[in-house]
């Protein structure tokens, strides 16, 4: 059974089975993999590997449409009413956000992957990798969910709690969604506190 | 003829109102509320990001969550799209645009 994440002293620690971290590990590598671009690997060759990234070309409105709705919601237009604006904004820091969302998740994918025990023991570094990767995570799962508005993501939680939700699948993001919204609330206490 | 030495040069009066304007008027990131980022999450990227005290990071979650959105920080456009930039790498929905 988890336990909440709490500080002792400079570390945070908290208590996950071996199971709980598998499905945290495999939904932190579905997002990874969903901000992950395909490009050419690198080289090796520093020049090379600089103009290579030098000529990219930015995405295309079309391209975005087309899109994963999660990917859409994890790299949002930059504005609502000026597509050109958006689309400088992508052309500038997507490639960036993209990159620093993907170490992130690295991060916390790294500090949960270990065999054996459930005591998981974090530096504030890897606590607030790990809370704003569970905070990826539940974007997408929320966008899987379909959840729109405040009073959707409460339904959610009484659909859960009355057990009234038949679609198995659906019910299982659910579960996820409901346990990692639980892990990141408690990260963002213990890291304020 | 020759203009007098201290003419002031012949411009249009609310042409250069409306340069200054677009000069002086600076960028706003906006933060969206959705359903899906924490009270408590949203308070401390704004605390992290923008080094707000606790006080003003509250209050600016309470906004957003409350009226649907809420101005983050101001400053020139460079400044807005990497505040832009962060919130996003947070998972925060920010948009940028021209203070109105």
């Amino acid at each position: 059974m988890a336990e909440a994440f709490r500080r002792k002293g400079a570390r945070y620690v908290g208590k996950f089975d071996q199971e709980e971290r598998e499905v945290v590990v495999h939904l932190l590598s579905q997002v990874r993999e969903l901000v992950t671009l395909d490009e050419a690997p690198a080289t090796g060759d520093p020049i090379r590997d600089l103009l290579d990234g030098l000529g990219r070309e930015p995405a295309s409105p079309q391209e975005i449409a087309g899109r994963d709705p999660a990917l859409r919601r994890l790299l949002p237009q930059a504005s609502r009413d000026d597509d050109a604006l958006a689309q400088d904004f992508r052309a500038l820091a997507e490639h960036d956000i993209r990159r620093a969302k993907a170490a992130n998740l690295a991060i916390a994918i790294h500090a949960l992957s270990f065999e054996g025990g459930s005591r998981v023991e974090l530096d504030q570094r890897q606590a607030q990798a790990l809370m704003i990767a569970v905070g990826d995570v539940r974007l997408m799962l929320g966008e899987r969910l379909e959840l729109r508005t405040d009073e959707d993501a409460e339904r959610l939680q009484e659909v859960f709690d009355e057990g009234t939700e038949h679609d198995g699948e659906r019910r299982l993001l659910a579960a996820y969604y409901e346990f990692l919204t639980w892990m990141q609330e408690s990260l963002a206490l213990t890291l304020t506190a | 003829m020759a203009p007098p030495e201290h003419a002031l040069p012949d411009v249009d009066p609310d042409l250069e109102a409306d340069l200054r304007a677009g000069l002086d008027r600076p960028w706003v990131t906006i933060v969206w509320n959705d359903p899906v980022n924490l009270m408590s999450y949203v308070s401390w990227v704004f605390r992290t990001h923008f080094g707000y005290s606790d006080a003003k990071a509250n209050q600016l979650m309470i906004a957003v969550h409350e009226e649907g959105r809420a101005v983050v920080s101001t400053g020139p456009r460079e400044q807005m799209e990497s505040d832009t930039e962060a919130m996003h790498t947070y998972g925060l929905w920010a948009t940028l645009q021209k203070d109105d």
